[in-house]
């Protein structure tokens, strides 16, 4: 079947190129039906030669096309740890010494009309190939309204929304793998967002998702079967955001968000967070060397209803990431999470685990970075500290559109 | 459980609101560097208000996408952008949050300025191993008054088509102002070509110059950075020295959103003069006398050799 299909292909092509082919025999050869003498016809041929470009014009820009932008998005480590088995939670981490891919991310985005915009994420791992985002969203419904449906990272907090590729660390913060999971909080589902019609940037986000998922709904119902009969069979997420341009040179972004759905145990909405986050940047604009500081701190807090008991644990993280010069950049994050007893998820996480991490990073260009990050884990069930190095190269390959502040 | 109660009552009250009106009194122009929110200003007159999304000295390449400027292209009927990807790396995300259908590729309210202009360095191919290239052609345009007069002509026509009413105004302005111009281009043109050929020479920090080097007929002999976007090397700053040195090389340009510690240390050995030019006009400078100061910063360093 496939062969016919090649051969089906080549013989239009063939027939196309024939066709295009077909005026020039005519003008080059016996004289046409018209009767023109040689004489004619040679005038012809060179009025229409004469008519020609000498040179090809010159070129507006590259040919245009229709084809989405794609790029390539690869992160590959060569760690070291302390155990064999590190403790780590992300999905795209390394997950112990010597060589580590971290991810090949496919990416894919266009607008699809003058209506919708088109987004896909396909991760491609040592384990098989992996749809992490695709979703159409609106470009511009009236009232400020956008729309998004399909499957996406949930808008809770700063980091969850994001992928590796912008994180300022070579792995997911705890909060995000305790919390949601190995690749954060993402699902099929339908998300309303709303610019309020205010002076300065605020935006709410409402979501519905599908709560079943274990790679990223562990505290809703991760790996657990239940069809959706009623509303509180999904999850959902509302956040609201507001930022705060303080000077040329310092901004704020504020955000909370909470997020409600159901778990395995009872019935109806049993697991909420509830989260806060901020996001403090001083980037003097006219700076060539293009030096900035930023601080984001995230915090958030669940609450899981476990069959007539009610678990509690909270989690966050606070990093310092500072470009000292065109081509460097420094950064520090301290993590923490809380544990609690009778947690059917983590039943080893039964008090503080704190992680602290330090990074140096090198951009040879805006396409490739270097990072080297050591970092001291302690959870609390294991007896010592989890210590890590690792030497983590990043590129991006392709057209890979802006992202967001 | 009380935050999302918030949210959801702030969105009912949200469908209560009255639309926005859809047009304000006088149109907005939102552009994204200053030089061209200056030759909107000039065009638009008292018929509209112009805002520039960045600083006069900020480097377009690499503005922060801060979301305070999705209120403004939000609230805007017509973007007026360089375009050749010069503000890829921070626009595209605004524009598909601002939820403005008038700025939509394609809508009337977008316009790329590039379109307008005759492109110079169109790479035949793109790789990235060339260092960070523009695939449609070189964006740095906005200093050259022959383009500027073209973008006049070409915004006078697409304000008038959004506000009729107004519309030979703006094309009367954009058409004297593109006339003004087109005399200060062959003014100067003329005056540098009385220089020497060792005079007409000039070296570079970034290829953002190809414009402006165009127009004044001067020779880029020299570039500091060895692709652009990638800072130089020793070895590479070496090679300069020793262009700069050969060809008698007066000044050394460059904006001033650039790095210095380079091109210091190469004037330093050279004893051409670098000359940081202003990357963008102050102060309400009209275009004219902007573009005009730039040429004549120049010309000075070059005819004192």
């Amino acid at each position: 079947m496939r062969n016919f299909w090649i051969v089906a292909l080549l013989a239009t092509a063939v027939a196309a190129r024939s066709a295009d082919a077909a005026p020039a025999a005519d003008l080059a050869g016996e004289p046409t039906p018209a009767g023109l003498s040689a004489e004619d016809q040679a005038a012809l041929s060179a009025a229409a030669a004469a008519d020609q470009p000498a040179v090809a014009p010159p070129s507006s820009g590259p040919s245009p096309s229709a084809n989405p932008a794609i790029s390539l998005l690869f992160g590959g480590s060569a760690a070291a740890f302390s155990r064999p088995d590190p403790p780590q939670m992300g999905g795209h981490d390394a997950t112990g010494s010597g060589f580590n891919l971290h991810y090949l991310e496919l990416f894919a985005e266009s607008n699809v009309d003058p209506y919708f915009h088109f987004q896909t994420s396909i991760a491609i791992g040592q384990e098989g190939v992996e749809l992490e985002e695709v979703f159409a969203d609106t470009l511009a419904l009236p009232g400020n309204l956008h729309v998004k449906a399909g499957k996406f990272l949930s808008d809770f907090g700063r980091a969850n929304p994001t992928h590796p590729h912008v994180w300022s660390f070579a792995d997911q913060p705890l909060l995000l793998g305790k919390f949601f999971g190995p690749d954060g909080n993402r699902a099929v589902g339908a998300q309303v967002g709303w610019l309020l019609p205010l002076p300065w940037f605020a935006e709410a986000k409402l979501a519905a998702q599908q709560a079943e998922n274990p790679c990223c709904n562990r505290s809703m119902l991760g790996d657990t079967p239940r069809p959706v009969q009623a509303a509180d069979d999904l999850q959902y997420t509302g956040s609201l955001r507001t930022f705060a341009p303080l000077s040329d040179d310092w901004s704020l972004f504020l955000g909370a968000s909470a997020q409600l759905g159901p778990n395995p145990h009872v019935l109806g909405l049993g697991t909420q967070i509830a989260g806060g986050d901020l996001y403090l940047r001083w980037r003097p604009i006219a700076d060539p060397e293009r030096r900035s500081v930023s601080l984001q701190v995230e915090h958030a807090r669940r609450q899981r209803d476990v069959g007539g008991q009610s678990l509690v644990d909270q989690a966050g993280y606070a990093h310092v990431v500072a470009k000292v010069a065109l081509r460097w950049e420094v950064g520090w994050r301290s993590e923490w999470a809380t544990g609690v007893a009778g947690d059917p998820l983590d039943p080893d996480w039964t008090s503080l685990r704190t992680r602290h991490a330090a990074q140096a990073t090198f951009y040879p260009s805006h396409f490739a970075r270097i990072r080297l990050q050591v970092s001291r884990d302690m959870p609390g069930w294991l007896n010592e500290p989890v210590y890590g190095a690792l030497l983590m190269v990043e590129s991006v390959v392709g057209a890979h559109g802006s992202h967001g502040y | 459980m009380k935050f999302l109660r918030f949210v959801l009552l702030a969105a009912c009250l949200a469908t209560l609101l009255p639309a926005l009106p859809a047009h304000a009194a006088r149109l907005r122009v939102v552009a994204t560097v200053p030089t061209l929110a200056q030759l909107a200003r000039e065009v638009a007159g008292a018929d509209a208000d112009v805002e520039a999304l960045l600083a006069p000295n900020q480097d377009p390449h690499y503005a922060d996408a801060k979301p305070s400027l999705v209120i403004a292209l939000n609230r805007a009927d017509l973007l007026l952008f360089n375009g050749l990807d010069l503000e890829v790396g921070w626009l595209p995300a605004l524009v598909r949050q601002a939820r403005n259908a008038k700025l939509l590729p394609g809508a009337a309210g977008s316009f790329d300025a590039s379109r307008w202009v005759q492109k110079l360095r169109v790479p035949a191919s793109v790789d990235r191993a060339q260092g960070d290239i523009h695939p449609g052609g070189n964006p740095h345009f906005s200093w050259d008054p022959r383009a500027g007069a073209a973008v006049a002509e070409g915004l006078g026509t697409a304000l008038g088509q959004l506000d009729p009413e107004h519309a030979a105004a703006f094309r009367q302005r954009g058409a004297t102002l593109a006339q003004q111009l087109r005399a200060l281009a062959g003014q100067e043109r003329q005056k540098f070509a009385a220089l020497t050929p060792a005079q007409r020479q000039v070296a570079v920090y970034h290829d953002s110059l190809v414009y402006l080097l165009d127009w004044l007929g001067l020779q880029q002999v020299a570039t500091i950075e060895p692709r652009p976007g990638i800072p130089p090397d020793p070895a590479h700053l070496a090679r300069v020295v020793g262009q700069l040195k050969a060809a008698h090389v007066a000044a050394l340009l460059q904006e001033e959103y650039y790095p210095r510690n380079a091109s210091d240390q190469v004037a330093r050995l050279t004893g051409a003069r670098l000359v940081v030019l202003q990357a963008g006009p102050r102060d309400r400078t009209d275009y004219v006398s902007y573009v005009r100061g730039l040429a004549a910063e120049i010309y000075a360093v070059q005819s004192s050799k």
